[in-house]
């Protein structure tokens, strides 16, 4: 790895940014979950714990600039029948904005979020992930990143806190660090996915197959999301 | 600024009440069916509505018991009340009649020119782009036009199937574009007119794609989609020239 040193450092620098919002919204998921740290399953929503967590997010948001959207996402086992499940927030201007789904299955516009990628993964591990980027048909209607991580409650899994980030935000946190690399590389995603990528080689969105030749990959020291950075030997 | 010849001072005089309850109804609807409301949202406030359309109160309630009556939207009582949109708009029989009489075949064909041009870019993009398990979510959308029995859910169904491609193609604008593109034509083709697009035709269509994206066949799935959105077009004309093709002698009357 001594070899790829800009490689190495560009790994670290983004690890580390990684980490520390990693860490930010594993804190976020244990603050929404002391919620309903006393209350037995299936809970309920009241209108007074949705204030609680409105507030949390706009704490999220206000101390991420980067992220457009914070919320959380209950299991449908977790909560008590209708009482909905997916409360996200979106900045807005200067105030946040509740952003409504359509919940019902078989609904005009029907937002599948028990099958999402980032909530039935971390359903799934019990752990942190990262899903996109991906376009978000039918929840905020963008191209974005979504970090989520576990709300567990008295051990058992009830749901999943998470972000969102606007791929273009993405692309100005990483460019620098992507520029300093000399040559065509890219961060890639657990899919191999690119996220970013320093020149028009490698674009956002297309998948990496197989590791182009003359190229290496250097993984991002993230636990459990699978970054990693393709750059020149 | 005031209007500078005749035929703009026409266009630009101000609505009688009738049409501005009408045009409110036709843009709240068309955003809907756009994607620019969506079902679950709540609408503004009455009187900040009709200040925002600058018509009278009694307009906006017209277009709201309007929209209500055809179920678009729904209002609801109590502190967490208000109206909100609770389904996506069909258009009567009737307005797609309408539709069909007024649309030129050269405009469906144009339409069918459009949607091929993007959404034969859109399905190699998704063969290049998709992940083996976002396939398995677009077989289960496949299959959902075969279960579907009513115009509705058919036109829902075979929307959602193209929109997910978009999205499988990882672009937020060929997702518009579909969005749009879709708003254009789905209902016209699976309008409950007497001659109707087969839905198991059209499931196995959609089907043969989704596995031709499962299987990275790129060519296969550009020219399945050609095929299948030259099956709608011709479906279309096909519609229209049954409902009877007006004469100019008929016209004149």
């Amino acid at each position: 790895m001594t070899a790829n040193a800009p490689a190495s450092k560009a790994a670290a620098e983004i690890a580390a940014w990684m980490n520390a919002l990693g860490h930010d919204v594993d804190e976020f998921a244990a603050r929404t979950a002391g919620l309903w740290a006393d209350r037995p399953r299936p809970f309920g929503l009241t209108p007074g714990d949705i204030t609680k967590l409105e507030s949390q997010a706009g704490e999220f948001l206000a101390a991420h600039e980067f992220v457009v959207g914070a919320g959380v996402i209950f299991s449908t086992e977790a909560i008590k029948g209708n009482d909905g499940g997916l409360e996200w927030w979106i900045r807005r201007q200067e105030s946040i904005e509740k952003l409504e789904f359509d919940l019902t299955p078989g609904g005009e516009r029907f937002y599948d979020y028990q099958n999402m990628p980032f909530f039935a993964a971390a359903s799934r591990t019990g752990q942190q992930t990262a899903w996109g980027p991906y376009v978000d048909y039918l929840g905020l209607d963008e191209y974005i990143l979504t970090y989520s991580a576990p709300i567990q409650l008295a051990g058992r899994f009830a749901g999943v806190a998470g972000c969102d980030i606007r791929i273009r935000t993405l692309e100005e946190i990483f460019m620098p660090v992507l520029r300093a690399i000399p040559g065509d590389a890219a961060l890639i995603n657990g899919s191999g996915r690119v996220v970013v990528g320093n020149s028009g080689a490698y674009l956002v969105g297309e998948r990496i197959r197989s590791t182009p030749a003359g190229s290496e990959v250097t993984p991002v020291d993230v636990p459990h999301l699978g970054f990693s950075l393709l750059s020149p030997c | 600024m005031a209007p500078t010849t005749v035929f703009q001072a026409h266009v630009y005089r101000s609505l009688p009440e009738t049409e501005r309850s009408e045009a409110i109804v036709n843009r709240i609807s068309k955003a809907i069916s756009l994607g620019l409301l969506k079902v679950g949202e709540r609408l503004p406030p009455e009187t900040a509505l009709s200040e925002m359309f600058g018509v009278a109160p009694s307009t906006l309630r017209e277009a709201l018991s309007d929209l209500r009556r055809q179920g678009i939207v729904a209002t609801r009582r109590g502190r967490s009340g208000g109206t909100f949109i609770v389904k996506q708009p069909f258009t009567s029989e009737e307005a797609m009649r309408k539709w069909f009489r007024e649309t030129s075949i050269a405009e469906i064909r144009d339409v069918g020119d459009e949607h091929a041009a993007i959404a034969a870019s859109t399905v190699r993009l998704a063969c290049e782009r998709a992940e083996p398990h976002e396939v398995g979510r677009l077989l289960e959308l496949a299959r959902g036009l075969a279960l579907s029995d009513k115009p509705e859910t058919r036109a829902r169904a075979d929307s959602r199937f193209h929109i997910e491609l978009a999205v499988l193609a990882q672009s937020p604008r060929l997702t518009n574009a579909e969005i749009r593109l879709q708003a254009e034509i789905v209902q016209a083709l699976w309008a409950p007119l007497p001659s109707t697009r087969d839905p198991e035709q059209v499931a196995a269509e959609h089907l043969a794609l989704a596995r031709a994206i499962a299987d990275d066949a790129s060519e296969d799935a550009q020219r399945l989609m050609l095929q299948h959105i030259r099956h709608d077009i011709h479906h279309l004309v096909d519609t229209k020239l049954s409902l009877g093709y007006p004469t100019y002698q008929q016209e004149r009357q």
